[in-house]
């Protein structure tokens, strides 16, 4: 059943279009705003250039999550899934794995012209940098679709999501920043894979929290 | 089949619905009919567990439908006012989406007959967003028609249908009455609610007041 | 409804509270030695201490109310959840005010990066959240679900938050503050008595505030 919920997801953006186009476009917003507001200086951007793209990526997060369930509560589709003989978790799990895996394409089409307008080097270590930034993904998607799931049918919800979200991520943004600052600097793998395993226990906290709390916040 | 008892829900402490129980048959066809805001979209929205109530319990086919696994209320299908479905997808794809997380398995040709016989052909594969009120009540009642279900559970089956429309509706209706399933119906028309229903229930200041059909 | 204070436990409760905490000041105005360096503005740490040990415990109990009401689906669950994180939050906000009025003269600067306090200020904010989602969310009986879930969420996060923070900026130090077990008798026992004595403070206050969250509830459902 998670794997029909998550194709619904990914064919629904298939045919719509709409996430990962505004997700991108708010993204090289906030790129040139980053242009704008540092000169684009080499030392300004260098020295906070990780920080400056984790920021991004939670501003597109809030946007393209709240887009994710608003069209659930278009036509009512959303009555649809939950009156269904199925685990309301896996909404949960298919909502998770498919912003994932939107944000993730987003952030790869993203990261050329962060570093190219911004004038910054890319890592030395491409692959490690790909890699961490999967394991990002996932944990800040665990929070944001948990968060989302609350704040779906709250009036001004559009407020609610940003500002339930992001003190409960800030975990994952220091450890994203620091990740990402070990990566760039080009620091051996040890001196910030304390790091990881505060993510991986977001990653299974809210995992698990999400799935047996679902359950609890969907009906109206 | 359906047993309601003490049903209570409440909005910002204003009760809608007030220690309801009734029970339905099966086979039996209830009606319920109520002024505006009476709490009948409210009823068969809790009893499609879209919406949580403050009080009462429910059982359906000997099961506990509140607080039981999600395979209890697999023989029951809630058709709402609003589609239920992607406004992005067309409706073959929802309706396969549908009927896949009901656990049916249903072909494209069965979908496609089937959206023929209720005059949806031509915009088979056009995203919903462009229907119509009626040719999503058309489309309602196609998913109907194709799912398996004990209990239907349908608010205002005749909202936004053209006279086609509202004889496929009527015919439809009947077919299942003949068939022995069992319905429960939102009307607001007098006239309707005593040719369908075995029995109309009238929602009024949170209780229900029985009448029977003849 | 008795009145609150027509209630024999809530007098004595309140009584010794109030005889409590002014002994506590006392207390801790002439009986707690003077650290060097730090003189007067040391003695804070006799309130702020205790003030965030409070609110940890406060938004401890949210989370139980919170898995409480959906095991038992009770509203009186959620009563006390609200009062708790309302509590809580309250002190927290004297945390965050109490951090600076030490940091100040210590420091030179009101506010620094240190993992408890912000910590603290990253609780907070979810608070804020909270009642904002409390405020925002529907119908109260809507909101019961959602401020349960949230005050779940909430304190799951809080182990991982401090921990990040902790490493954030290993290069800020804590607050000037020996570990507990190291200190002086002469330091740790009046910190103990404070800390029992705005727990027995903290204790009147949520029963006080459940009095009265009910006293509304009733009033609202007779209208």
């Amino acid at each position: 059943m998670f794997l029909v919920l998550l194709k619904k997801e990914l064919y629904n953006e298939f045919r719509s279009r709409e996430l990962i186009l505004s997700m991108l476009v708010f993204g090289l917003s906030i790129i040139l705003a980053y242009a704008f507001t540092s000169d684009v200086s080499r030392v300004i951007v260098a020295n906070y250039a990780p920080g400056m793209f984790w920021a991004m990526i939670l501003f597109v997060t809030v946007l393209g999550i709240h887009r994710s369930f608003s069209y659930e509560k278009e036509m009512d589709a959303f009555s649809m899934l939950i009156a269904a003989p199925i685990d309301r978790g896996l909404i949960y799990l298919s909502k998770w794995i498919s912003g994932f895996i939107f944000l993730t394409v987003m952030e790869l089409i993203v990261t050329i012209p962060f570093f190219k307008f911004l004038l910054i080097d890319f890592p030395p270590n491409p692959l490690m940098a790909l890699g961490t930034a999967l394991f990002i993904n996932l944990a800040i998607m665990a929070v944001a679709s948990l968060v989302s799931g609350v704040a779906m049918r709250a009036r001004l919800s559009e407020v609610l999501l940003p500002v339930l979200m992001f003190p409960l991520v800030s975990p994952v943004i220091i450890a994203a920043t620091k990740i990402s600052g070990g990566i760039m600097a080009g620091d051996h793998y040890q001196l910030w894979q304390i790091w990881l395993l505060i993510i991986g226990s977001i990653i299974v906290i809210f995992g698990l929290v999400g799935y047996t709390l679902f359950d609890f916040i969907t009906e109206e | 089949m359906l047993s309601v008892s003490h049903l209570s829900k409440s909005f910002n402490r204003r009760p809608v619905l007030a220690d309801i129980t009734f029970e339905i048959a099966t086979g039996e066809t209830v009606v319920f009919m109520g002024k505006n805001g009476a709490g009948k979209s409210t009823l068969l929205r809790i009893l499609a567990r879209i919406m949580a109530c403050d009080k009462g319990e429910v059982s359906f086919q000997n099961h506990d439908l509140l607080k039981g696994a999600p395979t209890t209320r697999k023989d029951l299908l809630y058709l709402g006012h609003a589609s239920g479905m992607y406004s992005a997808l067309s409706a073959v794809d929802n309706l396969s989406l549908a009927l896949r997380l009901r656990g049916m398995r249903t072909s494209k040709e069965m979908i496609i007959e089937a959206l023929t016989h209720y005059g949806l052909f031509d915009q088979k594969d056009d995203p919903i967003a462009v229907y119509s009120q009626g040719m999503l009540q058309r489309l309602k009642l196609t998913y109907a028609e194709l799912a398996e279900w004990t209990l239907l559970l349908m608010d205002e089956p005749f909202s936004g249908l053209d006279d086609d429309g509202a004889k496929l509706m009527h015919d439809a209706i009947l077919q299942w009455k003949s068939e022995a399933q069992s319905l429960c119906l939102v009307l607001h028309d007098e006239a309707k609610g005593k040719l369908y229903g075995d029995r109309i229930l009238r929602i009024e200041n949170g209780g229900i007041q029985e009448s029977l059909c003849f | 409804m008795t009145p609150f204070f027509q209630n024999k436990t809530n007098r004595i409760w309140c009584l010794a509270a109030i005889g409590l905490l002014i002994f506590n000041v006392w207390n801790i105005v002439s009986n707690t030695p003077m650290v060097p360096d730090q003189h007067w503005a040391q003695k804070i740490f006799y309130v702020h201490v205790p003030s965030a040990w409070v609110g940890f415990l406060s938004y401890l109990v949210v989370m139980i109310a919170g898995i409480m009401f959906f095991i038992k689906g009770d509203d009186k669950w959620d009563d006390l959840g609200l009062a708790a994180a309302e509590i809580g939050t309250l002190f927290m906000a004297l945390v965050l005010i109490t951090g600076p009025i030490w940091a100040t003269p210590i420091w030179g600067k009101p506010w620094i990066w240190e993992p408890r306090l912000t910590t603290t200020l990253i609780l907070f904010l979810i608070y804020i959240g909270y009642f904002m989602m409390r405020s925002f969310g529907g119908h109260i009986e809507r909101i019961r679900r959602y401020a349960a879930a949230v005050g779940i969420i909430a304190f799951v996060d809080v182990p991982i938050i401090f921990v990040s923070v902790q490493f954030w900026a290993p290069e800020i130090q804590s607050h000037p503050q020996v570990e507990m077990a190291q200190q002086p008798s002469g330091i740790l026992i009046p910190f103990l008595l404070s800390l029992g004595i705005f727990t027995i403070l903290y204790i009147l206050m949520m029963r006080y505030r459940i009095h009265v969250i009910r006293i509304k509830n009733m009033g609202v459902e007779n209208v």
